[in-house]
């Protein structure tokens, strides 16, 4: 088929017999590529005073395809909405077929019902905050229970899988978890020094740095990094297995997903982020240690045993503690927006971004609820 | 004239999954108007056949011809023109399923035509009223059964309506009766878009049903072992062909 959409645009030539039968004459290249004429001036025509036929003409039309079919179904279908009959001639092979195929029966399926209405819509979401509220109790409950059973070792799950989790979500970390720390640690000791200069005490750097990083920044900000690296890629990892209905495969297999999917991901998360969190307070004071040594002259092992001498073991499992926690939190975010997620590639990316807004939101609130309780009880 | 009227032509092509060779050496064409089957038992390579005739996937030897051009050899710009041409259908629907059933058609037309958005919302109402979904403009693929998945991704594959359409497995993972409505539906599409169909397929009934020409593939010779009308090949084909349309009949 030569595609020449230039050549003689598609024309519509009406004109109204003597027999009050309006003739329709149409010719050229009738072709989707190109712009065809539509059925509103016929349509009009047809307003005006209802003829008592209609015939059309397709002996003018050179080629062809969809563009003339729909022109014609919808002629008809005008046509037999106001009574009137429709004559066709020199109708070109196989198009009557396309027309005839287009109007086999077909069970129509149930009216779908408009937008709803603003008060409707305020309704519907409060139900539905209800509902994803009541969701993500029975996730977390369901979630307790599966980990109880993974202790017991009665989980059903692929050790392969723990095994490639706990390296995803540990040791291929370290090099962001290093770099993010690192860069919080000098930030940090600028900060300090700027400020302690003031007070003429810029030399308590390194227990300003130490105690920031080893009490609270190593577990927040490698708990962050996880939630945007993990956490995500648990949400859209399970969120694109309920696409494919794996998720369901598991289920009919009488396997839970949560015990398959959720438990070795919160397991894995929960125990590499002590050790990670542990290898970011290392990093961190290293960090503070670069400012320290360069801008105020101080001997790297002196920085290192102020430091030291400036911290407890108490503080150090504090960190330790606190990561972990954060660590089942980003976990079951991410799996959690992942099994939330409906059977569309759409929800694949709003299950990554909630699984990162959430995971962040609960490692915030978490810190939080943590100074006030390492507070009460003068930790 | 017999190269004038093959739309599709292999020539000596070889595919491979890195040194693991699936098919060697396949020469065959397409005719203009037939219904073309590309049947084999599973891991014959009849899939990857389909991916190596749409450039999903780089022969390892040979070429595809389209017409009397090279798509192999093509640039990229030119294979895009000639598988516009082309309507494919694959074996799991691959309907986007962050669009509805009006929109996974209006797509192809509001890339490559010049069309309104009320032309567009008439051809898209005509093309699912030939599969037989008007009215089903505004669901979303996954509240559809199957077979109805099936005939969407069928109106999308000929929204533009392509000289060619590839279909990988229609009736995979449909009942008999539905695979059966699909199979006739398609026929009635090819006779009246004069569209010529490529069809991959296990599907006995199917083949017998909609074939006018057909390729066996084998997977133990890694090659093609015969050529021709569906019912001359099991009735006298290779002792291969002739078993798997016995086996295949009797294991249904």
């Amino acid at each position: 088929m030569p595609v020449d959409g230039v050549a003689a645009p598609a024309t519509v030539e009406m004109s109204l017999g003597p027999d009050g039968a309006l003739a329709i004459r149409l010719g050229g290249v009738w072709r989707l590529a190109a712009d065809t004429p539509g059925v509103a001036r016929v349509e009009e025509e047809l307003a005006s005073g209802p003829p008592r036929r209609v015939t059309v003409d397709l002996g003018a039309v050179t080629t062809w395809d969809t563009a003339l079919v729909v022109f014609l179904s919808r002629l008809a279908s005008l046509c037999r909405d106001r009574g009137v009959d429709l004559e066709r001639s020199r109708v070109p092979g196989g198009l009557d077929r396309l027309l005839l195929l287009a109007q086999q029966p077909v069970s129509p399926p149930e009216p779908r019902a408009g937008p709803p209405a603003l008060l409707e819509r305020v309704g519907e979401r409060t139900l539905s905050l209800r509902d994803r509220a009541a969701d993500t109790a029975a996730f977390v409950g369901f979630t307790a229970l599966a980990m109880g059973r993974f202790v017991l070792r009665r989980a059903r799950y692929r050790a392969a899988d723990l095994g490639l989790l706990v390296q995803g979500a540990g040791p291929d970390a370290l090099p962001i978890v290093a770099l993010v720390n690192l860069l919080v640690g000098i930030i940090l000791a600028f900060v300090g020094i700027t400020q302690l200069r003031r007070f003429g005490a810029d030399h308590y750097v390194a227990e300003v740095v130490g105690i920031a990083v080893v009490r609270d920044m190593g577990a927040l900000i490698t708990a962050v990094v996880l939630a945007g690296r993990s956490g995500a890629a648990y949400a859209a990892q399970i969120a694109s297995m309920q696409v494919t209905q794996e998720v369901d495969a598991l289920r009919t297999l009488g396997i839970s997903p949560v015990e398959f999917l959720v438990v070795p991901r919160v397991v894995a998360l929960t125990l590499m982020m002590p050790f990670l969190t542990l290898f970011a307070d290392a990093v961190g004071v290293l960090g503070g240690a670069a400012v320290g040594t360069t801008m105020l002259h101080q001997a790297l092992a002196a920085y290192l045993r102020q430091t030291a001498a400036s911290l407890t073991a108490g503080d150090v499992m504090g960190g330790l503690v606190k990561g972990a926690t954060y660590g089942a939190l980003v976990a079951v975010a991410g799996t959690l927006r992942g099994m939330q997620a409906e059977r569309s590639s759409e929800q694949v990316g709003r299950a990554a971004t909630q699984a990162v807004v959430t995971g962040i939101t609960l490692i915030i609130g978490a810190c939080g609820f943590f100074q006030y309780l390492f507070f009460l009880f003068g930790w | 004239m017999r190269v004038a009227e093959d739309v599709i032509r292999a020539r000596g092509l070889t595919l491979a999954f890195g040194d693991r060779v699936v098919l060697a050496g396949l020469d065959f064409a397409v005719r203009r108007g037939e219904v073309f089957v590309v049947m084999g038992g599973s891991g014959s390579g009849k899939s990857t056949l389909l991916r190596h005739l749409v450039g999903l996937q780089e022969p390892a030897a040979g070429q595809v011809f389209y017409g009397s051009e090279n798509f192999t050899l093509a640039s990229a710009p030119d294979r895009e023109r000639i598988l516009r041409r082309v309507g494919v259908l694959y074996q799991g629907s691959a309907l986007w399923t962050a669009l509805t059933l009006a929109e996974n058609v209006a797509l192809p037309l509001q890339q490559f035509t010049e069309l309104g958005p009320e032309r567009i919302r008439e051809v898209v109402e005509f093309k699912l009223a030939l599969v037989g979904l008007h009215g089903f403009e505004e669901y979303y693929p996954w509240e559809l059964s199957g077979g109805m998945q099936k005939r969407a991704g069928l109106a999308r594959a000929v929204a533009l309506d392509p000289e060619i359409l590839l279909i990988d497995e229609p009736s995979a993972s449909l009942d008999p009766p539905t695979g059966r409505h699909l199979d006739r539906l398609i026929s009635q599409l090819k006779e009246a878009l004069g569209t010529t169909v490529v069809v991959v397929t296990h599907d006995v009934a199917s083949i017998l049903g909609i074939g006018t020409r057909a390729l066996f593939l084998d997977a133990e010779e890694k090659r093609a072992v015969a050529e021709g009308p569906p019912a001359e090949l099991r009735d006298r084909g290779p002792p291969q062909v002739r078993a798997f349309f016995g086996q295949a009949e009797t294991g249904s």
